[in-house]
């Protein structure tokens, strides 16, 4: 347990994930957090009158985020993001400094420099897309990412001096943009909550699964999961030997800092409400930031290095850790003895596995891969869990058969819903007999290759799809093979009919959408063919993973996609002005509802009570029909949302199609064509790589 | 009270696996001031041995043999009692406090000893349902009971110079026996699980029996010669689980003794004596808690480690040895100076020495481990011919029903860590989340085919050796269940299943209330008593294992989540069942229907069905029902308030009435929302089920009225609405009919 410095009470609500701290005088820092009502709350202790003001924002408010944007000004600016807007607000001179319409939304925000940039930019990351304005509300900074931003982070990954931003988002995905190029990208297994900088190039992430860990530089040092979900992540050294702990707010109101190499629990509280937010800053003026947790209930308690209790007994641990060890090892000594009245199973039982792809069959409906347990002798199989992320809706996924089906086999079906390798931990109860009380547990792990989901395409169904990428690549077919046998379930050996050495063809259709995937060599020309971009960006990205591929341009021809493009784009058009019709429309009814309003009070005063009657009714008429716009309005929003991420997602795997500068150069392209409203443009783009 | 005990944690030692109450200290010698501890573990070995220095050091110890079931003390009557008595199996051993047998006694009881008790040259020991009393190891009386016996314990001979045993039994009642007659039955709200005399001698007349219930109460009773007087009771607001040990100690040095007990959840309390008594009936005040993460199996006190300081010694289910003493330990870490006590001591070393005597150990343990891990990879290789058998692991586990929320809890406690728990059922079971259990849960989805409803992974976080799950379910009848998988290599799971009933919402209750309307269903046919008794023990909870040692069975039950009653009275060839709830009764002609099919049984089958118990059902549902509406109303406005109580100040918003009170009590409202368990489509789905088997009872197709109904629920409906679908529909019906 800990001993807060101080505990401070506002009697507001605090919506989580979004608070921040600020000196918008230049000197004092005030937590600053959004609140139910569409409203933001600045808390200024110094201000004895006044402590805390509230800024009426009449959205609901997604990202918040105080910082020093204007270079020359060392007053902090607060950026509030809503989901259709930023604000960048001058607390000190009351003044907007910019107010910007973001369509995509404003989920996150974080203010810092990126790349060579000089002065320090607001990153906004939203739906797709991700925009950095500088102070004056120009937008230098614009890049796509594969889903909703959820996280940002900016710190220098990779020793360079410069800031690399690291993205975190909803398709499992953490991604490092060095300026708006993408360098690296790693899968997580649940959507991205949280990241923070640490010292030394290193990062934390949290996820919507309850787990947190540490990045060093691009690999993970550790990971920890927890039943309760993770809220906030801070950086603070709250134990004092210099290094900043990873500090973490939780749903139940724990907090806890944990060492930045081991993922060990150094401090630990907990709030009786969940916690909203974690900030550092110096709130008792005594020159030393402290460490400041706010809950959803408005308590905010602020510690530092006097907080933990340092002097605890702590032999009475280790002797109770020594027993606790004492006692493992006792029990499995016990278990070594065997024990004579007891039934066991042959002592060289094995547990085979086997790994398949399956188009689907009468027991497991739908493609899948199949996982094949056996055992070697007369045993049987009572059970079998798969521990493995991403892939069900929990962790594990358990088959259990009835009682008179259980055998010496067992089938798991697995549908890996991406194309990312994934290690699934299996774990199989083996006994004598399915009725048994008590069954030897056997742990296997494997890995499942990235494109398990592919089987090889019956002949009669060897249709070429129309769409399709082609680049120049100059490696053996051999070496090819190779990176099947990686890459994939299907066997090389299985697929050579009519290949030379100087050919390689692979003809598959994927199980989940009986979709075909045709990959092919020709001379020094590689056609990758499959109806869906994402796939042929998949491939091409593992590709170049593999061979080491430093750039590569492609040509594309998707004649659907391009065609759906040209619809979305136009649809866009139709439902911004539909936004505008609507908007107006409200505007109307609400000064119509105004009107009324005030009839009826003077009815109500001049005791007319007929009329009183009638206006009621029609308040009551035109506030359903204001509902009705509203509802309308929500939905064109909405669809509006899905159709800009559809488009941002194309442009991000038609960025994908290719790699090192060529990959980079597209977002942007593609980015003016869209602005500039021209569509043949972005097609273009899109096919060739270049305007 | 304002004295506030503050007692330290000290670890002495990992004795193993015991049963309950089978530590105890042994009386002060005249020359020393520390007590010895005897301990008989659950391999066999009984040990006695004191603490020196933080080190164990035995005075005798046996060579092992069958698990020690019981552990006592005696001696002659008015001497000091320090002589040891174990049970195992069916035997009864004595040993002197140096290690000597003086006895050695087959009791060729059929059933293992489960309790015992000695008294002078007077042993009592108890079955599963068997009572035998024992002079001078000659049986003088023995005494047969209808219900497992937990606890046997006799009234002080000293000083009541009568020898009456009292028997805690499963269906809830004292048995006071007098040579082996039932003299008196004494009714309890709940199972006695544990009994013992008031300040270790039963007080002043030394007829004063302290009792613990399975519902965490603990009670003081007076049995005298005709009667029992009721003493206090000590109420258990917070849900601690019930008590397995309890011992009496002056702890705060006032000349009283204080109530020192120990439970299954882990916790320590120490209960004192109101500071002025005005009634007998006054309870004792908690003064102190501990928790530690495993049920205490024994509790006692006195002086171990340091013969200045008193301390509380107790044992866990895995077999920690550990002690609360009133020494001070944080300062002699700091300090490592001279006591006040005139003894020079230096701690810190003697910890440090401890210390290396521990790690020297696990490497001895560690090597050994090593071998024997070698030489098990090499059984397991292709052409060995070796069978791997694991050892059956110790976990106690149970599954309890929770009165006040009506849910079930699962507990499972293994000896060591536990790396995982599966559980899995053929029923529909929703799991319900612990704030204390940090296990991390995982549902899988279910394949349809194969019949199961529910799969769940726990994944423990690391020393966990036990878990807690609460959960809930419907009125389907099947089987739990729970594969626990220790962290201990070679990995093995061990299976436990428990039979989930249709009427388990039911505990068993002393009386029926005559007066209620009841409606009665009876069935006649070539059953036989064994058969009856069998097919209702599956569907109702707590009925004995054992068949009644009478004709005729009777068991009275109340529903714990609509507090309605049910009578169950059969025998050969003939059952009669008498419940207000319609439900109750429809559950059971529908299962032993099926049963009786089964067997190819003819039943005549013949109900009785009362208006007015309808009536009462409904009344005694309907206000829990609008509590539930009127919260789940609650809780949508308080949403909507919030926000504006938060402008409140700006605009000055005044709220009506019904506003106010909602925002003034959200905390109330909040918390009782996240009681998931209590919601409303809960008690709707009763009332549903209600008019379902209401109306086939009637024999009418109300089918057309459900959707209605399920649409009123939905909406506040008014009592007389809700009366009105089981009347006037019924009229409706039977006009059509």
């Amino acid at each position: 347990m800990a001993v807060p410095l101080y505990t401070i009470f506002l009697k507001h609500r605090i919506l989580p994930g979004r608070v921040t701290i600020g000196k918008y005088d230049g000197s004092h820092s005030c937590i600053t957090a959004a609140t139910s009502g569409d409203r933001v709350l600045i808390h200024s202790p110094h201000l004895k009158e006044r402590e805390v003001s509230m800024l009426n924002v009449n959205q609901g408010v997604t990202a918040i985020c105080a910082g020093k944007l204007n270079p020359t000004d060392d007053k902090e600016v607060l950026l509030i993001g809503t989901q259709s807007t930023v604000l960048a607000y001058h607390v000190e001179n009351n003044t907007d400094l910019f107010y910007k319409e973001v369509s995509d939304g404003a989920n996150v925000i974080v203010i810092g420099k990126v790349g060579t940039s000089t002065t320090p930019l607001a990153i906004v990351g939203g739906n797709c897309s991700i925009q950095g304005f500088d102070w004056q509300g120009n937008d230098p900074y614009w890049t796509v990412t594969g889903d909703n931003v959820r996280a940002l982070a900016l710190l220098d990954t990779d020793r360079d001096g410069q800031n690399e931003l690291v993205v975190g988002s909803d398709d499992f995905d953490v991604r490092i943009f060095k300026e708006d190029a993408l360098v690296h990208e790693t899968s997580e297994t649940e959507a991205i909550t949280a990241l923070v900088a640490l010292k030394d190039n290193k990062f934390a992430y949290s996820l919507a699964n309850g787990t947190i860990g540490v990045y060093d530089r691009m690999s993970r040092a550790w990971r920890v999961k927890s039943k309760n979900a993770p809220v906030c992540l801070a950086a603070f050294d709250i134990d004092g030997d210099g290094i900043p702990e990873l500090v973490t707010g939780w749903s139940n109101g724990k907090v806890d800092a944990r060492n930045i190499k081991t993922g060990d629990v150094v401090f630990h509280d907990i709030l009786s409400h969940g916690i909203a937010g974690i900030v550092v800053g110096d709130y008792t003026m005594s020159g030393k930031p402290q460490l400041i947790v706010c809950s959803t209930h408005g308590e905010i308690r602020g510690y530092d290095t006097t907080s933990t209790v340092k002097d605890t007994v702590q032999h009475g641990d280790i002797v109770r850790e020594l027993f606790a060890k004492k006692q493992a090892l006792l029990a499995e000594l016990k278990n070594y003895t065997a024990d004579p009245t007891g039934t066991g199973i042959p002592a060289n039982t094995r547990l085979l596995t086997d790994i398949q792809v399956s188009p689907g069959s009468k027991l497991f409906p739908g493609g899948h891969v199949i996982v094949q347990l056996n055992v070697n002798n007369m045993t049987v199989i009572r059970s079998a869990t798969v521990f493995a992320e991403g892939i069900f809706q929990g962790e594990t996924y358990v088959v259990h058969p009835r009682i008179d089906q259980v055998s010496d086999s067992l089938s798991i079906p697995l549908k890996p819903p991406k194309d990312t390798p994934l290690d699934i931990h299996i774990r199989a109860f083996v006994g004598t007999t399915a009725s048994k009380t008590q069954f030897h547990v056997f742990e296997v792990t494997r890995q499942l290759p990235r494109f398990s989901m592919y089987d090889n395409a019956s002949p009669s169904h060897k249709q070429i799809p129309d769409s399709f990428v082609t680049f120049k690549m100059n490696e053996p077919p051999s070496r090819l093979e190779q990176w099947q046998g990686q890459n994939f379930l299907v066997s090389p050996a299985a697929e050579r009919e009519g290949s030379s050495r100087a050919a390689w063809i692979l003809n598959l259709v994927s199980v989940r959408d009986k979709s075909p995937l045709l990959l092919k060599l020709e001379g020094s020309v590689m056609t990758v063919a499959t109806p869906h971009m994402s796939v042929a960006a998949d491939v091409i990205q593992s590709l170049a993973n593999f061979f080491n591929l430093s750039s590569l341009q492609s040509l594309a021809e998707f004649p659907a996609i391009f065609s759906s493009l040209k619809d979305q784009l136009s649809k866009i058009e139709e439902l911004q002005q539909n936004s505008a019709k609507i908007t107006a429309t409200i505007a109307d009814t609400a000064n119509l509802i105004r009107g009324l309003i005030v009839q009826a009070e003077d009815s109500r005063l001049l005791m007319v009570m007929k009329d009183l009657r009638e206006c009621y009714s029609q308040l009551q008429q035109v506030n359903s029909e204001l509902m009705r716009s509203y509802a309308l309005r929500n939905a064109n929003h909405n669809e509006i949302l899905t159709t800009l991420r559809n488009i941002n997602n194309i442009i991000q795997h038609a960025a994908r199609l290719r790699v090192g500068r060529e990959k980079n150069e597209i977002a942007q392209q593609c980015r003016l064509a869209v602005a500039n409203n021209n569509v043949n443009a972005l097609i273009k783009i899109i096919k060739t790589g270049e305007v | 009270m304002s004295i506030a005990l503050e007692l330290a944690r000290v670890d002495y030692a990992l004795l193993g696996l015991s049963a309950n109450n089978c530590m105890k200290l042994l009386p002060h010698s005249p020359l020393k001031g520390v007590q010895k501890i005897v301990f008989g573990g659950s391999d066999g070995v009984l040990q006695v041995f004191s603490i020196k220095k933080g080190e164990m050091q035995v005075t005798f110890k046996t060579l092992p043999g069958e698990p020690i079931t019981c552990l006592e003390l005696g001696g002659v009557t008015g001497g000091v009692k320090d002589r040891i008595f174990v049970s195992s199996k069916n035997e009864v051993r004595g040993y002197n406090k140096k290690g000597k047998q003086f006895l050695g006694f087959d009791t060729n009881l059929t059933e293992p000893i489960k309790s015992m008790h000695v008294s002078g040259s007077d042993l009592l020991v108890t079955g599963s349902h068997v009572f035998n009393h024992y002079k001078d190891c000659k049986d003088v009386n023995s005494y047969l009971s209808s219900d497992a016996i937990n606890h046997v314990i006799s009234l002080n001979f000293e000083k009541t110079h009568r020898l009456t045993a009292v028997l805690a039994c499963c269906d809830r009642v004292l048995r006071v026996l007098e040579r082996g007659t039932l003299a008196q039955t004494i009714p309890l709200p709940s199972v006695p699980v544990a009994l013992g005399w008031l300040n270790n001698n039963g007080g002043s007349s030394g007829d004063n029996v302290v009792y613990a219930l399975q519902n965490g109460q603990i009670g003081l009773v007076q049995i005298t010669r005709t009667t029992y007087v009721w003493k206090w009771v000590i109420e258990n607001p917070k849900n601690r689980d019930a008590v397995r040990c309890m011992y009496w100690y002056d702890l705060l040095k006032d000349g009283n003794k204080e109530l020192i007990v120990g439970r299954d959840d882990g916790s320590i309390q120490v209960y004192s004596e109101p500071l002025e008594r005005l009634k007998d009936t006054d309870p004792l005040i908690e003064i102190y808690n501990y928790v530690c993460n495993e049920s205490v199996t024994s509790i006692q006190a006195g002086n171990l480690g340091n013969p200045a300081f008193d301390e509380i010694i107790a044992t866990t289910y895995t077999g920690w040895l550990f002690g609360l003493t009133t020494e001070v330990l944080e300062k002699q870490v700091s300090l490592d100076t001279i006591r006040n006590v005139g003894v020079s001591i230096k701690f810190s070393p003697e910890e440090k020495m401890k210390i290396d005597r521990l790690r020297a150990e696990i490497e001895d343990i560690e090597r050994t481990v090593v071998k024997m891990r070698e030489r098990y990879q090499m059984t397991t290789q292709e052409d060995s011919i070796g069978i791997s058998t694991i050892p059956e692991l110790s976990i106690s586990d149970k599954l309890t029903l929770l009165k006040e929320d009506s849910i079930f809890q699962l507990t499972i406690e293994a000896e060591t860590a536990i790396d995982n728990v599966l559980l899995h059922s053929d029923v529909a079971i929703k799991l319900i989340d612990v704030e204390k259990n940090s296990a991390v849960v995982s549902h899988s989805a279910c394949d349809p085919q194969s019949d199961n409803k529910l799969l769940a992974t726990y994944r423990c976080q690391v020393n966990t050796s036990k878990l807690n799950i609460l959960m809930q379910y419907g009125r389907e009848a099947g089987t739990l269940n729970v594969y626990t998988t220790p962290h201990a290599q070679p990995k093995a799971t061990h299976l436990r299943s428990y039979q989930i009933r249709q009427l388990a919402f039911h505990t068993r209750t002393h009386d029926f209330d005559e007066t209620r309307p009841c409606n009665i269903l009876s069935l006649k046919g070539g059953f036989s008593f064994a058969e009856m008794h069998y097919w209702i023990s599956h569907c109702l909870p707590e009925i004995p294992e054992k068949m009644p040692t009478t004709d005729e069975a009777v068991y009275n039950f109340e529903s714990t989540f609509i507090g309605s009653i049910l009578q169950c009275k059969y025998r050969k060839g003939e059952a009669e069942f008498k419940s207000d709830d319609v439900s109750s009764i429809s559950v059971l002609k529908d299962f032993l229907t099926k049963e009786a099919t089964m067997k190819k049984i003819q039943l005549s089958i013949a109900f009785v069905l009362s208006d007015e118990s309808m009536y009462s059902t409904l009344e005694r549902l309907y206000p829990k029902l609008e509590k539930a509406m009127q919260l789940q109303k609650q809780t949508r406005l308080l949403e909507a308030l919030k926000d504006i109580e938060m402008g409140e100040n700006e605009t000055g918003v005044t709220f009506i009435p019904e506003c106010r009170t909602v925002v003034e009590k959200q905390n109330e409202i909040q918390a009782y929302m996240n009681k998931q368990w209590l919601n409303i489509s809960r008690i709707q789905d009763v009332v549903t089920t209600l008019f379902i088997d209401w109306y086939r009872f009637k024999n009418i197709n109300a089918r057309t009225k459900l959707g209605n109904l399920r649409e009123a629920l939905q909406q506040n409906c008014s009592f007389q609405e809700l009366f009105d679908f089981f009347d006037t529909s019924a009229l409706a019906g039977s006009v059509e009919a």
